[in-house]
């Protein structure tokens, strides 16, 4: 691997996200206004959601949308000829593939610096203090990991950006409705445990409430860390093979 | 019969109809003018002997000097139920610069992307450099440089970045990408909106920054894939001039609609057609044997259509 040629692309990929507009609202802002309206709207501690509850669920609402982001930005590539183009340099499948991954992975790290700043302004209090916060940002990024290999298996199922913003919804709504912050009941625990983000939730609740030396987060890091590379690898070898042409 | 061997052979140039001799084993005087080959090739051989334009290689009819650093042996790409490239054979020289031309649809594009390494062939072998596309496409891809018929470049990067970012896939050493990204948009007239978004550039502009890219590596080889197509008349002119300018230096790869453009650039042409190699040699050779002004006649009389035509 050429560090020089990763280097290359990672930037290329963070300019992507900073200069286009779409991409800055879906990953930052969405995020940030959900922040806000969630935490004025549904944190209650009568209802037993109070705002240290609610946090790991927006961080994982947060992460869950690149899976748009990375539908969308694979098939536009595609269908404009890029991919094709790249393909014809020295460029390596893992130079490439690890541009998105480090990329990804550093936005799903702001993502949660943005999501804990408008939370602390507005009352979160985590009882880890900043170690847990530190420690949850690399939980996060392996996370964005299943992120990016659904978006690439949503790419590669998709002619155009379009049908790919469309069809990220299949794995994005399960993950929202079955693993974030809303109230499970018996039977939706059950779906949840099917579900990646419902460990990642878990394992950050336990973190910002500074309870992270127990059997149960290790479960839950082991699940979210198994999972999410396992996605990532079927979704590389999926595009590969039948996506990027 | 007889005249219809003769009327065959004429269409050859002497060197052709010196390889056909040495085929047959047919032993001709070196000062022998075209006719008399032809008077003796006619007495001497069938009408079958004469290799024909449509069912026979064309590759050794007729060749420039030099050696073949591109190498295509009875390749043929089919889609489904569509034969895009079929048993086509050709070597082109170092140095050369060889224009494919075709109706839309032709296969000309498709025999690009083969010899990019994007598509796989469905038969028969190319090497580049030595090189087997198949096998070695990681050398290949060290020495190509690739202009596609669409404007691939990222349109919120300027062209200052996307030519660096190319640049550096490529390993250029920085001093020299930074040299020749200044000289590259220099000449093609982009210095001043090089650090504007490619977004916001007209289509000559990003067809102008599609072309650079291509050739930011220094390639061996370069893939022109219609690099005017959608420029305005001065732009495309300057373009030419541009490419003219590269003879020579590197072995180009011309796909062009602009049949004037291959007339005055190319050192040889091919002309393709439902994926077959139909006619081969240097514009002059061509235009002699169909006895036309210039190649869009020579084009139209072979292909029965303008070049233009389903555009």
């Amino acid at each position: 691997m050429k560090y020089r040629a990763l280097a290359a692309l990672v930037k290329m990929e963070l300019k992507k996200f900073i200069r286009q507009p779409a991409n800055l609202f879906m990953n930052l802002l969405f995020p940030a206004v959900l922040t806000i309206v969630f935490l004025f709207t549904f944190a209650d501690p009568e209802m037993g959601m109070g705002i240290n509850s609610v946090v790991p669920g927006l961080i994982v609402y947060a992460v869950i949308f690149l899976i748009m982001t990375v539908a969308q930005s694979f098939s536009s590539e595609r269908q404009e000829g890029l991919l094709r183009r790249l393909n014809t340099t020295p460029m390596t499948s893992s130079e490439f593939m690890g541009s998105r991954i480090i990329t990804h992975m550093l936005i799903s790290i702001v993502q949660v610096v943005v999501v804990i700043t408008l939370a602390f302004l507005l009352g979160f209090k985590p009882n880890s203090g900043i170690e847990g916060i530190l420690l949850a940002l690399p939980v996060v990024a392996i996370f964005a990991l299943s992120s990016v290999g659904l978006g690439l298996i949503t790419a590669t199922v998709s002619k155009t950006p379009e049908i790919a913003t469309g069809l990220s919804f299949i794995f994005i709504l399960p993950m929202m409705f079955f693993g974030t912050f809303i109230p499970l009941t018996t039977t939706t625990q059950q779906i949840a445990s099917f579900i990646p983000s419902y460990y990642l939730v878990d394992a950050l609740k336990m973190i910002f409430e500074g309870n992270w030396m127990n059997m149960n987060i290790l479960l839950d890091l082991i699940v979210i860390s198994t999972v999410s590379i396992l996605i990532v690898l079927v979704g590389i070898v999926l595009f590969e093979k039948y996506g990027s042409k | 019969m007889s005249s219809d061997i003769k009327t065959s052979l004429e269409r050859f140039s002497r060197k052709e109809l010196a390889r056909i001799a040495e085929m047959k084993k047919i032993k001709i005087p070196q000062n022998w003018s075209k006719s008399l080959m032809v008077e003796l090739l006619a007495l001497n051989v069938s009408i079958d002997d004469i290799p024909n334009a449509e069912t026979e290689p064309l590759a050794h009819k007729t060749m420039s000097d030099g050696t073949p650093i591109i190498v295509l042996r009875d390749l043929a790409k089919e889609f489904e139920e569509v034969i895009a490239v079929e048993n086509l054979n050709l070597e082109i020289m170092e140095g050369e610069l060889f224009s494919l031309l075709g109706p839309n649809g032709a296969g000309k594009t498709t025999t690009i992307n083969i010899l990019n390494g994007i598509i796989k062939p469905t038969k028969g072998t190319v090497t580049i450099s030595g090189f087997d596309v198949t096998k070695n496409i990681d050398d290949i891809k060290k020495i190509i440089g690739l202009c596609p018929q669409e404007a691939a470049v990222f349109k919120f990067l300027n062209a200052r970045e996307n030519i660096e970012l190319f640049g550096n896939l490529h390993s250029v050493p920085k001093k020299e990408l930074e040299d020749r990204t200044n000289v590259l948009l220099e000449l093609m007239e982009l210095t001043e909106a090089s650090k504007r978004k490619a977004g916001g550039y007209s289509g000559g502009m990003l067809r102008k920054l599609n072309l650079i890219i291509a050739l930011i590596s220094d390639p061996k080889i370069a893939f022109l894939d219609e690099p005017t197509i959608g420029m305005d008349a001065r732009a495309r002119r300057k373009t030419w001039e541009f490419i003219g300018s590269l003879k020579k230096k590197k072995t180009i790869i011309l796909t062009t609609h602009y049949i004037e453009e291959a007339e005055a650039l190319s050192d040889r042409v091919g002309i393709i057609d439902y994926g077959k190699l139909i006619e081969l040699g240097t514009p002059e050779e061509l235009m002699k044997r169909h006895r036309t002004k210039n190649l869009e006649e020579v084009f139209l009389k072979i292909t029965g259509r303008r070049i233009t035509e389903g555009m």
